[in-house]
């Protein structure tokens, strides 16, 4: 599966840790909190800022190298 | 307390469990459930993060440099790359779990024969480790040879698959339970993933530290805001921090050829004890 969709697959999933991060730090999110009466969860945030650059992490490790791969692959042959 | 949980902490006897046995064994007067406990706990734990910083200052050095190498130009080539992306993948499970699972299984903080039974089940899970080890031994040939040889013909940290960190990384969360060795439960999974012991705790070692480091920096201003001995408090840090480097140091030269078995023993024993205690005792 590696190429541009699981790349792109991850970028969107980036955004969206990105997203949730923010809204718990802002406490706008209360799920699986310990305190919902907390006004920030900097915990769950924080977690969901390295997932967010994980999966950052994975969709460059996913995007198709071109340069790279186009020397190191052997030629294909059409018959 | 710095001391017993700096020492604790880096050797697989559960730095936790000692932490919630121990005062209420000899009485202290140390609320377990206090809500300033935690953040003890936890500012103890920079103490030992610091001291794993230091001994490992280098790697640290290469691994976050690795980490951009690699997470920029979205390949691996060098080892150092490698182990920065394992340790990445083995944090992740660890963070998820422990921030969805911490609030469930704090109300165990205050519960001492809780630990003390979860001590006695950690020391069994080193003793299986060392068992499945000692098999994996006969089925590699090395069984008959000097331990350092045997130890030889198992891998690096930085050759894991990333299967295996991630589940190394995920089995961290068991720490969260007091009595279960977070070292333990990792050098343990490390072991089974075929590292030597000695790489098994360098990796349970570096994995530790983003955590530990991560979870004392949030957790660190509740302190503050509370009606604690700052300055005590403090001084327990240091405590901690010279007792892990002093722990570190011993036990990477201690697993170049040791096994877990011994703390595997202590924890069944002193469980087992302490439960008897906490049951029938005064």
């Amino acid at each position: 599966m590696k190429g541009t969709p699981l790349a792109a697959g991850l970028a969107v999933l980036a955004i969206v840790f990105l997203v949730v991060a923010v809204l718990y730090a802002f406490g706008v999110l209360q799920i699986a909190v310990s305190d919902s009466h907390a006004s920030h969860h900097y915990t769950h945030a924080v977690l969901f800022v390295v997932l967010a650059v994980a999966s950052l992490v994975g969709a460059n490790f996913a995007r198709q190298k071109k340069g790279i791969y186009a020397t190191d692959r052997p030629m294909k042959t059409r018959r | 307390m710095g001391l017993l949980q700096g020492a604790t902490e880096l050797f697989p006897v559960s730095s936790l469990g000692h932490a919630v046995l121990i005062p209420s064994l000899v009485h202290w007067k140390f609320k377990t459930s206090d809500a300033s406990f935690v953040p003890f706990l936890v500012l103890l734990h920079l103490g030992t993060a610091g001291a794993l910083l230091v001994i490992y200052r280098q790697q640290w050095i290469a691994i976050i440099r690795g980490f951009f190498t690699a997470a920029f130009r979205g390949q691996i080539k060098t080892d150092a790359e490698r182990l920065s992306m394992l340790l990445l993948v083995g944090t992740i499970p660890a963070g998820i779990l422990g921030v969805f699972l911490e609030h469930s299984l704090k109300s165990l903080f205050a519960n001492p024969k809780a630990a003390a039974g979860f001590l006695a089940i950690n020391g069994f899970l080193m003793l299986g480790a060392e068992i499945l080890r000692r098999r994996a031994e006969r089925r590699a040939a090395v069984a008959g040879r000097d331990r350092v040889e045997q130890e030889e013909g198992f891998g690096d940290a930085e050759h894991i698959s990333f299967r295996a960190a991630a589940l190394v990384g995920a089995i961290q969360a068991l720490a969260l339970l007091p009595g279960i060795s977070r070292s333990g439960v990792t050098i343990g999974g490390g072991l089974l993933a075929g590292l030597r012991h000695q790489e098994a705790a360098r990796f349970s070692f570096l994995l530790a530290t983003p955590i530990i480091a991560a979870a004392g920096l949030i957790e660190v201003p509740l302190l503050f805001s509370s009606t604690v001995p700052i300055g005590e408090y403090l001084a327990g840090a240091v405590l901690a921090f010279v007792a892990a480097y002093l722990s570190a140091r011993f036990l990477l030269r201690y697993f170049r050829s040791g096994r877990l078995d011994p703390y595997g023993w202590y924890c069944v024993a002193a469980g087992l004890a302490s439960l008897v205690l906490l049951t029938f005792g005064a």
